[in-house]
């Protein structure tokens, strides 16, 4: 029972992140009819701009942060990330999508992704990084931990949960209610009409890339204090988030979301779930979500009628 | 007896040396040269520290040509080819290390897993759209490298497999030798490439990548020619990946991720995924920034491979920021320009005029319905197509003409209802099999592949009857598949100089006016010889001219026997060619006879006529 409760907890703290990222690539698909393979890579780089300016590239210890500039810190990284997002697309995305070529933004979008992960990797030269936590939960329950039915586990994840469901809601909201959000909705079932009555089309699509990534940094920030970050933990978070916006096709924020949540719960439950003798075990928690998306994925296209290009 | 088969056998090899010779150009002489050139350079040059890691540039290299099987010939996005290599490297690994096979069957086990491995993904990925299958190779690629780290086991631990060293003949496979070998193997995989892109099958593929609705309305065997497009590729990979793990002695899990597979995809795409020597020029270009990268880093005194990654990524930005998809492309048409290129106007001396329908069958449905959820598309409709006949399908818009055709040709299945030809019936017929027994339609839209010239698109529609010309023999320039191409161009000459474009058979397709380009998807019909023809709305934006230059055309098909169906609006038109009418409403036949007999008819006055004049 107590595992249950941790498998919950750390599975949605984790999934959470995941289902912003997955509502970011369910968005740029809808509106673009591309996967943005930079996606994790972005996210990534706000995280880590966020590291500079409030920490530097030294060690931290966990708790040696001022809050004013750690708000400060993530001001700059959110800015930075919607303009970085926002000029990639600019730059080396549309060109291709206006030529209707497919292999052209394949090759740019992961062309960004490299260049981004070796300018992080140049700047942050350690394997990873333990990152400062600005909110003090260790100062609620032992430590940072509460126990909740005989599982102890920590408070940040409660936060992390709360405030990943909060973006999301967010941003089904803005989508809906918003004279920007239903603008993307008129662009996503319709470009040319869209266009015609005179929607800024490329400035709100350039827009929608930085500000994803930025509402999905606003989550993995959150939770990055909980392990190591590394470059290749936001290329992952990127990957994962893209499984789970596949499994739902790429579906409403909503359903993308939940399906994030999925990933990660599954994750949780393959890495610690045991049944009687029956248990995975971590090795298996990253590799079987995508190995199911893809199966998933053949299952679809082979049942499919269509002759070609069904999702 | 001898004497004859020799003599035979003598002008058979003189009729290849005159081939030979009057293919010969400038660019053989070079590509000769090249080769030589590469393969002597070992003996000549001082190169032999550096033998290994040119060796291992080859094998890369010749996955890289692999990968344009797939990305360049079939348009197909894959990120998968990493892991190809690594299914090539680690089937040889075992088979070798812990097997104890010798290296050819391994090798051939290697390039057979491979081979698997690619078909697999590209059935399971066939019928995606692009994006989706950039997305599944990539997750698949992940999924490899996850497990091989999460499993060390798997691979041989942190030591990874080491491998016997390789003998042949009893004699040690050497760096310079695997040099040498890769080297012939990446001429080889170019040579293919180039061979398979220009013929029939390359053209088939051209046809799909870009449009491959009409390609399927040609009889194009799209699903086929992608999944051994993609097989092809990953067999490739493979191979390149097992000698690759013969040279460096050892297994190395870590070497085979995403980073690979992106590193050949962009090679691709930057160097010109369409081109022969694409990969090649952009695995270069690559190499170039990855030394860049390895030499500033270690003046900072960074670890290696810090900032490979980094530049790498900057440079490629660079390079696709500037619109720079394919270097050699971009490189041949300022050349193209300069030099101030002329498509071949000399005559050609094979034109097969088009030949008159043998077994003509006429063509009887029965019954067709057909719902699209609350909307009776087709009711209970029957029609008959008879030999030497047109038949004028007319009615308002959305009556139902253009599902009934597509019904006909296969392109959409009605739910019920018979379709007989002669006493065939199509039943549950593909496309495909449809056109091979000679039933063919066009599509509404102006649907032309925009990549190929006039004269290709033609072929495209007579390789619908190629028999052994299939991919292996036109790669063996078989004296079969030579005698087919030959035919196949002489009835696509035939069809284009029935419809009036043979003057135009060097230009691209895209360059034609919309209504050419019509008449463009008619030749490409034509050319398939069917008996059967279905045409949406052939006569759509022609001119008084050219309107005239198809009532000729159209009786001249019939004249040749063919069963023509005609969706056309502009009723002055129907008038002028066709023999038979069946007017629809609301996917019901409301009349049938001739135009007079139609025009005479209650309910057509009712429905139709009243808002009208004939």
């Amino acid at each position: 029972m107590s595992l249950v409760v941790q498998v919950i907890v750390t599975g949605l703290a984790a999934g959470g992140v995941y289902g912003l990222v997955a509502v970011g690539h369910s968005l740029i698909y809808r509106l673009t009819g591309i996967v943005y393979f930079a996606f994790g890579d972005l996210v990534a780089f706000a995280v880590f701009v966020t590291l500079l300016v409030a920490a530097g590239t030294a060690p931290v210890s966990q708790t040696s942060l001022a809050p004013g500039r750690f708000l400060l810190a993530l001001f700059v990284a959110l800015a930075a990330c919607i303009g970085l997002g926002a000029a990639t697309y600019v730059l080396f995305i549309e060109p291709y999508l206006l030529r209707g070529s497919t292999l052209g933004w394949v090759a740019a979008t992961l062309a960004i992704a490299f260049a981004l992960r070796g300018m992080i990797g140049a700047t942050f030269t350690r394997p990873a990084y333990v990152f400062p936590d600005p909110i003090p939960f260790d100062r609620i329950g032992h430590g940072g931990l509460v126990t909740i039915a005989g599982a102890s586990v920590q408070v940040r994840s409660f936060f992390v949960i709360a405030l990943a469901a909060a973006l999301a809601a967010l941003a089904a909201w803005a989508l809906e209610r918003t004279r920007y959000g239903r603008a993307l909705q008129a662009i996503a079932s319709d470009v040319e009409g869209a266009r015609f009555v005179g929607l800024p089309v490329e400035g709100l699509v350039a827009l929608t890339f930085g500000v994803v990534g930025g509402l999905a940094a606003l989550a993995a920030v959150a939770a990055a204090p909980t392990a190591p970050f590394s470059v290749d933990t936001g290329t992952l978070l990127g990957l994962k988030g893209l499984v789970a916006a596949l499994i739902v096709r790429f579906g409403s924020p909503w359903a993308a979301f939940c399906a994030g949540l999925g990933v990660g719960l599954a994750e949780a439950a393959i890495d610690n779930l045991r049944i009687g003798d029956f248990g995975l075990g971590p090795q298996y928690g990253e590799v079987l979500p995508l190995a199911f998306a893809l199966g998933l994925i053949a299952y679809r296209s082979l049942r499919s009628d269509a002759a070609f290009g069904r999702a | 007896m001898s004497t004859t088969v020799v003599g035979q056998t003598g002008s058979a090899l003189a009729a290849a040396g005159r081939e030979i010779r009057a293919g010969w150009t400038l660019r053989t002489t070079l590509a000769m040269l090249a080769i030589a050139a590469a393969l002597i350079a070992p003996g000549v040059l001082p190169l032999s520290g550096r033998m290994p890691d040119l060796a291992a540039f080859v094998y890369l290299a010749v996955a890289a040509v692999g990968l344009a099987y797939a990305v360049g010939l079939a348009g197909i996005p894959s990120l998968g080819q990493g892991v190809f290599l690594g299914v090539g490297a680690f089937t040889e690994a075992i088979a070798r290390a812990k097997g104890g096979w010798p290296l050819v069957p391994s090798l051939l086990l290697a390039v057979v897993a491979a081979a698997a491995a690619g078909g697999l993904t590209g059935l399971a990925t066939g019928r995606l759209r692009g994006a989706f299958v950039a997305a599944s190779t990539w997750i698949l690629s992940w999924i490899v490298v996850l497990t091989l780290t999460s499993f060390p086991g798997l691979s041989g631990g942190a030591q990874g497999l080491v491998l016997p060293e390789a003998t042949v003949f009893g004699r040690t496979l050497t760096p310079t030798a695997h040099y040498e070998l890769g080297i012939v193997l990446l001429a080889l995989a170019i040579v293919a490439f180039a061979v398979i892109a220009r013929r029939a099958p390359g053209l088939a593929l051209a046809a799909a990548r870009e449009q491959p609705n009409p390609a399927l309305g040609l009889g194009v065997p799209v699903a086929r020619l992608r999944l051994g497009a993609f097989a092809a590729s990953a067999a490739i990979a493979g191979l390149a990946g097992a000698l690759g793990v013969e040279l460096a002695q050892v297994a190395d899990p870590s070497g085979y991720g995403p980073v690979l597979s992106f590193k050949l995809f962009v090679a691709v795409i930057v160097g010109g995924a369409r081109m022969p020597l694409g990969p090649v020029a952009g695995l270069l270009v690559i190499s170039v920034f990855s030394h860049a990268a390895e030499q500033i880093g270690g003046l900072r005194g960074l670890p290696p491979g810090r900032l490979e990654e980094m530049l790498t990524g900057y440079g490629l930005l660079l390079v696709l920021g500037l619109g720079g998809i394919g270097l050699l492309p971009a490189a041949r048409g300022w050349w193209d320009t300069r030099r101030g290129s002329s498509p071949d106007a000399a005559p050609p001396t094979h034109v097969e005029p088009l030949a008159s329908v043998e077994g003509a069958r006429p063509l009887a449905a029965r019954g067709l319905s057909k719902r699209f959820e609350s909307l009776v598309a087709l009711d209970e409709l029957d029609l008959d197509l008879t030999p030497g006949t047109v038949h004028a399908l007319v009615g308002p818009n959305g009556s139902g003409k253009t599902t009934a055709l597509r019904a006909l040709s296969g392109e959409q299945r009605p739910d019920s209802g018979s379709i007989v030809l002669g006493d065939d019936p199509l039943g549950p017929a593909t496309q495909r099999a449809r056109a091979r027994r000679g039933v063919v339609g066009t599509q509404q839209t102006t649907a032309i592949f925009p990549d190929l010239t006039v004269l290709e698109h033609a072929l495209v529609g007579a390789g619908l009857r190629r028999r052994r010309s299939g991919p292996f023999r036109t790669l063996f320039r078989t004296p079969q598949a030579r005698a087919e191409e030959a035919n196949a161009e002489r009835r696509a000459l035939g069809a284009l100089e029935l419809v009036g474009l043979l003057e135009d058979r060097g230009r691209p397709a895209n360059e034609l006016s919309a209504h050419r380009q019509r008449l463009l998807m008619l030749a490409s019909a034509l050319a398939t010889q069917p008996r059967v023809l279905l045409l949406d709305e052939p006569a759509a934006g022609a001119s008084s001219t050219e309107l005239d230059r198809l009532v000729s055309l159209l009786q001249a098909l019939r004249g040749k026997g063919l069963a023509l169906l005609l969706i056309e609006h502009n009723l002055r038109f129907v008038r002028r060619v066709a023999d038979q009418v069946t007017v629809l409403e609301a996917g019901r036949r409301i009349a049938s006879g001739t135009l007079d007999e139609v025009a005479a008819d209650e309910n057509v006055r009712a429905a139709y006529l009243g808002r009208r004049s004939f």
